[in-house]
């Protein structure tokens, strides 16, 4: 099973994570929207940050757990490569994530990444394994 | 000129941020911050960033009433500190154009446009800082939407009634975006100005560096409008859109009552821009709006595997463009072939009428993230 895969949608982009439970699931998906920003084997993991999301259900969760690592990246140049993820509840996670400050040298610009949204947002348990969709705003 | 637009085009790629990542040249405090939210453009010249003339012709004067800096969160200020005079990625741009057609030759004159002039467009928003302000609301949105019972077709749309409490508090939010914004894109203006003096050897005066007009495509607005024969008070959400007031039109400023508004259409990076002029047919029809841009063909990553193997910067050269792109992937997604054709849909609001052609404007150098 691969991690994630891009969805394809016009004028923005999106990622479909695939998780063995709901934490490899917010694992993948955060791994997938890296993806977008740049080689995640360009980044190496220097320094580490805790996250903290809450939302009101494992959707809006998952949007705010993503607007948290966006936000990192977009006002603090961080861009995260290993994530290790503590506590998860339908409405609360926290997370250790490490990687690096991003430069554009070595990193060579993806895309910039405005926002996780709700739109056609969904989490889906299938026999054996989770599937999340979440599209990005570009 | 021709000759000189490979070293203006560098230039202007090292003087204006952008990029992923990218940071500014500018640092704002908190205090200094929430005077730019409240103020606009208006900031950016009290700062030394262009000319007081440059303000009657920004729409709104470049400042929005009723932003409320104590609406926005810590987070939003810190996305906003490093980001303002930044150009960031995706379509944003700065391009170096000329005039190649003219469609309307006493509205040219009016607005200062002419055969075979150079003219730059910058395209860029209010950067990180609105795209916080939009992700802080939508979860207060998400709320309010349940509590006022309205059924969502899809959950990003989530909205809250406009004399309701939250919806008050996005607006004075919203509306520091958008002095954020008017402000981001004034500190562009007056570096390209800076840069353009630096390559000619000129002064502003002499080049004839004078603002047309600077308009939002992505912003709500209370206007009044003529409704069943009736005049009321609406939200116009523009999205995608662009104001195009008519001649004769109270929030039009004095130099442009007689023309309507212009209007500043942009294509993909290889084919043309337009402007154009408000009417009165789309103060009837489309509650003063018009089209904002070309719209795409081809997602993102379409457009990246239909690149593979091509160097979309030289096919430009080719053309006689001049492109500097910090972003790998940002030529390839942005090529022409990615767009409809700009001139197709510009005929489409010509003829419906909701705004009529003035110039055409052919691309020489472009600046992308």
């Amino acid at each position: 099973m691969n991690r994630y895969e891009l969805i394809d949608i016009s004028g923005d982009a999106g990622v479909r994570a695939f998780g063995k439970d709901l934490g490899d699931l917010f694992l993948n998906a955060a791994a997938g929207m890296y993806s977008l920003i740049t080689d995640p084997e360009s980044v190496t993991p220097r320094k580490s940050l805790e996250i903290k999301a809450a939302g009101e259900s494992p959707e809006g969760l998952l949007v705010s757990w993503l607007n948290e690592l966006i936000f990192h990246f977009d006002a603090y140049g961080f861009i995260g490569k290993e994530i290790r993820i503590h506590e998860l509840h339908d409405t609360l996670l926290r997370a250790t994530v490490t990687g690096e400050d991003f430069d554009s040298e070595r990193h060579g610009g993806g895309l910039l990444i405005k926002a996780a949204t709700y739109h056609k947002l969904k989490i889906e348990r299938r026999e054996d394994h989770w599937e999340a969709d979440v599209i990005f705003d570009i | 000129m021709l000759p000189r637009i490979k070293d203006l085009v560098e230039v202007l790629y090292n003087e204006i941020p952008a990029g992923v990542g990218s940071k500014g040249k500018i640092r704002l405090g908190p205090d200094e911050e929430r005077r730019l939210l409240t103020k606009g453009a208006r900031w950016a010249v009290e700062n030394g960033f262009g000319e007081e003339a440059d303000i009657e012709r920004i729409e709104s004067g470049g400042m929005i009433e009723g932003a409320d800096p104590s609406l926005i969160s810590a987070k939003a200020y810190e996305r906003g500190r490093a980001q303002q005079g930044t150009l960031g990625s995706g379509n944003h741009f700065l391009e170096i154009q000329y005039v190649d057609e003219i469609y309307d030759e006493g509205a040219a004159n009016s607005l200062g446009l002419f055969e075979g002039q150079m003219t730059v467009m910058i395209h860029t928003g209010s950067r990180g800082f609105g795209h916080q302000v939009c992700t802080d609301f939508l979860e207060v949105m998400e709320r309010a939407a349940s509590k006022y019972r309205i059924e969502l077709y899809d959950r990003e749309l989530a909205c809250a009634p406009f004399n309701s409490p939250e919806a008050q508090d996005y607006l004075g939010a919203m509306r520091c975006a958008a002095n954020y914004a008017w402000a981001n894109r004034q500190c562009i203006m007056h570096w390209t100005r800076e840069a353009l003096m630096k390559t000619l050897h000129s002064s502003p005066g002499a080049l004839g560096l004078s603002l047309i007009y600077d308009v939002a495509h992505n912003i709500a607005k209370v206007e009044d409008h003529v409704v069943g024969g009736i005049r009321k008070k609406l939200v116009v959400h523009r999205k995608g859109a662009t104001r195009a007031f008519p001649p004769g039109h109270p929030e039009l400023p004095v130099i442009y009552r007689h023309t309507g508004q212009p209007v500043l259409i942009p294509g993909d990076m290889g084919r043309a821009s337009f402007v154009l002029l408000g009417t009165e047919k789309a103060m009837q029809e489309t509650f003063g709006s018009t089209c904002h841009g070309a719209g795409r063909v081809m997602s993102r990553h379409q457009a990246i595997r239909k690149a593979k193997g091509r160097s979309i910067w030289r096919e430009m050269q080719d053309k006689g463009i001049i492109v500097r792109s910090a972003g790998r992937g940002t030529l390839a997604e942005e090529m022409s072939e990615a767009y409809k054709d700009i001139s197709d849909v510009v005929d489409v609001v010509h003829k419906a009428g909701i705004s009529k052609k003035v110039a055409r404007l052919r691309p020489l150098g472009v600046v992308k993230g």
